[in-house]
């Protein structure tokens, strides 16, 4: 690639203008196409229905209590602007008591037309506390998302505007691109007759410019061009900071998020926990106690047969199974081991280092190890450490067809950050039950995250950065 | 080679059902060698249903967790074979005691049933005595079994009444022994175990002695009351 680059450089200006002229096609690729995108059709939408939904819905209140407020004032009599005041302010009580109510039903439309035209998809906030000793209207006015959600809606009238702005500027656009199109067919008046000029729209709503001619309507046609293909961007940014207004405040809210994350992370601690023993009792069952029992099994018919005091024949069956016995007891042996290092490797209590260098001898790959930790991360976090690494390395050994792996520890900025590379095929997938998950999840459970990078034909590198305590 | 004890003394036939393959075979090697006949050795439960259909062995030795879901389809197989085939003895052979899969091997009768732990393997002799009395119609019950019944009782002042050897003696019945086998595992005579039954007997207020499987049930229903 770099040798690339000298070459255009020696042989002068032409191929230099060339990556201009690239950038310049990139750019209007980029640009041409977004008007017919299926994401600008969305957002436009999106932009459609905040008009009904985000200008006039809250309006409404202000519509409603207007005329009275109007006759309040401009009553000549005392009389009955103090009627007018009576009436108006119980009814902007109630308002206010029904305002979260209302702006948390407003909010719900809200939050799935985002999730249906944006894909922004936002959880609900948690529901609306229970009725206290202050009672209906206490429990409207303490609700904090309820309040947030009615934030929203504050905040949506200039956003509506500016919605309905984007969505003018697709309508009028499109409506400029038709002038040359029908000119002629209504504008054929004999000559002499002056008609009067139609007015074409610019990009500033209610200041069109006239159009009076038949070459004044390529004016209009290219005023038109230029708001069609504007029109998707602005839109965009405005649903832009939509979005951000509506998982800021129709969403569940920072510490109320925080408790769903940890009321998830804890079922997943907790499901982690319970299978992990019931693996353990499946390995034991199906390992190390059928092997003691058939051991046991052999050793009573050796019994048998030394008891009955038999001839050589007996002897030899005896000893036969008390061989038998003696290698079961090896294998059983050798599978609580296993086992024993899959609940607990012994080395992890020397600390992550020394552990992750046995787990990098016993690799069937060469394993080049660097672990620099200055602070020893609690035993919680060297386990979850030790077995996302042991499950890379043995995925990378199953997988991958590497040659080669890198296992990296290092402490930075307060935090545990492993680093599993191999050159094998890549393609690794979390979706595909390779154990990532598995791992993604237990990582999870104490505020760390996994970090995949496997494109299909290689390299893999899974990183997984993890609070020093837990 | 000992001489058969079978149904009868004679040799059995044997249906065994066990997924792991060297406990199996160790099973196959002990039983033929006790002059049995292995007639199907499965690794699974819808094979020991064929099998049993086929072959109508004398007696049927399953595991409870076998292959497809590792669960009880060992348990569920024996039932089964208990209602299809009630000629068919089964001895339910497991790693684990479960007090609540005993009631149900036991229900509605206590006839060619048992449930043993693996472990007792380890004595050639009881194991195959317990086999073939399950598949002689009579009952063996895992010591642990009744271990747990007898610890978990609500008759607690009615078992205080029985001295130490008397309770050995109901340990035994509720295994499922003749009162030859208790004179057996007690080192005494049958006169003495039948004394020490009709005490027993007498104690729990228990209709008489009517031979051991409704003895068993009566025992069973006694400590599970």
């Amino acid at each position: 690639m770099a040798r690339t680059g000298q070459v255009t450089e020696s042989t002068g200006s032409p191929p230099q203008r060339r990556p201009t002229g690239a950038r310049a096609a990139a750019a209007a690729r980029a640009v041409l196409p977004a008007p017919f995108g299926r994401r600008a059709r969305l957002e436009l939408l999106f932009c459609l229905a905040g008009i009904p939904l985000g200008l006039c819905l809250p309006l409404v209140p202000y519509v409603i209590s207007g005329p009275a407020l109007a006759v309040a004032l401009l009553s000549p009599e005392h009389d009955s602007t103090w009627v007018a005041a009576a009436a108006a302010i119980p009814a902007g009580l109630v308002l206010v008591l029904l305002a979260t109510r209302i702006a948390r039903r407003l909010g719900a439309v809200h939050r799935r037309l985002a999730a249906r035209l944006l894909g922004e998809r936002v959880d609900p906030p948690p529901p609306r506390p229970g009725r206290g000793a202050v009672g209906w209207a206490g429990a409207g006015l303490r609700d904090g998302p309820g309040w947030r959600a009615a934030a929203y809606q504050v905040l949506k009238l200039p956003l509506a505007v500016l919605e309905a702005y984007a969505a003018f500027l697709w309508v009028a656009g499109l409506a400029d691109l038709t002038y040359p199109f029908w000119w002629g067919l209504f504008r054929n008046h004999p000559p002499g007759v002056t008609l009067d000029p139609v007015t074409a729209a610019s990009p500033f709503p209610g200041r069109g410019f006239p159009v009076a001619t038949f070459a004044g309507t390529f004016a209009a046609l290219a005023v038109g061009v230029a708001m069609v293909l504007a029109a998707p961007w602005v839109t965009r940014a405005v649903v832009s900071v939509d979005r951000r207004l509506l998982r800021a405040l129709l969403g569940p809210g920072r510490l109320a998020q925080r408790v769903r994350d940890l009321e998830q992370t804890r079922a997943l601690a907790v499901d982690d926990a319970a299978a992990r023993l019931r693996q353990v009792e499946r390995d034991l069952h199906d390992g190390a106690q059928i092997r003691l029992a058939t051991m046991a099994m052999h050793l009573g018919m050796a019994m048998e047969k030394l008891e009955d005091e038999g001839g050589q024949a007996e002897v030899r069956q005896a000893r036969e199974l008390v061989d038998e016995a003696h290698r079961a007891a090896k294998d059983a042996l050798a599978e609580l081991r296993d086992l024993v290092r899959g609940i607990h490797p012994p080395v992890l209590d020397n600390g992550l280092a020394d552990a992750l260098a046995t787990l990098a001898a016993g690799s069937g790959i060469p394993v080049e190890l660097t672990c620099d930790l200055p602070r020893r991360p609690t035993p919680a976090i060297e386990t979850i450490a030790y077995f996302c690494a042991a499950e890379l390395l043995a995925n990378a050994a199953k997988h991958s067809a590497a040659t080669r792996v890198t296992i990296r520890c290092a402490e930075r900025d307060g935090t545990l950050v492993l680093t599993v590379g191999d050159d094998g095929t890549g393609g690794a997938d979390p979706a595909a039950g390779s154990g990532l998950a598995g791992l993604a999840q237990r990582a999870r459970t104490v505020d760390g995250r996994l970090k995949i990078a496997s494109p299909p034909g290689g390299p893999t590198t899974v990183t997984a950065v993890l609070p020093l305590r837990a | 080679m000992s001489p058969p004890t079978g149904a009868g003394g004679g040799p059995l036939r044997v249906v065994i059902a066990e997924d792991a393959a060297l406990f199996r075979e160790g099973l196959v090697r002990l039983l033929t060698e006790r002059g049995h006949r292995v007639v199907a050795a499965v690794a699974d439960g819808q094979a020991l249903l064929d099998a049993v259909a086929a072959d109508r062995p004398d007696v049927a030795v399953v595991d409870i967790r076998m292959p497809p879901t590792h669960s009880d389809e060992g348990l569920r197989a024996a039932l089964e074979l208990r209602r299809d085939h009630p000629g068919t003895g089964v001895l339910v052979f497991s790693q684990y005691i479960e007090t609540r899969y005993a009631a149900r091997l036991l229900e509605p009768n206590a006839a060619g049933v048992g449930y043993l732990l693996k472990d007792r393997v380890a004595d050639v002799r009881e194991f195959v005595d317990a086999l073939a009395r399950v598949a002689a119609g009579g009952t063996a019950l895992d010591p642990e079994v009744v271990g747990q019944l007898l610890g978990a009782s609500r008759n607690a002042d009615d078992l205080a009444a029985l001295t130490p050897r008397e309770r050995e003696v109901l340990a035994l019945m509720a295994e499922g022994r003749s009162n030859a086998g208790i004179a057996n595992a007690l080192v005494v005579s049958v006169g003495v175990v039948e004394k020490h039954v009709a005490s027993v007997f007498g104690k729990l207020r228990l209709p008489p002695d009517e031979g051991d499987n409704r003895r068993v049930l009566a025992v069973l229903r006694f400590l599970g009351s």
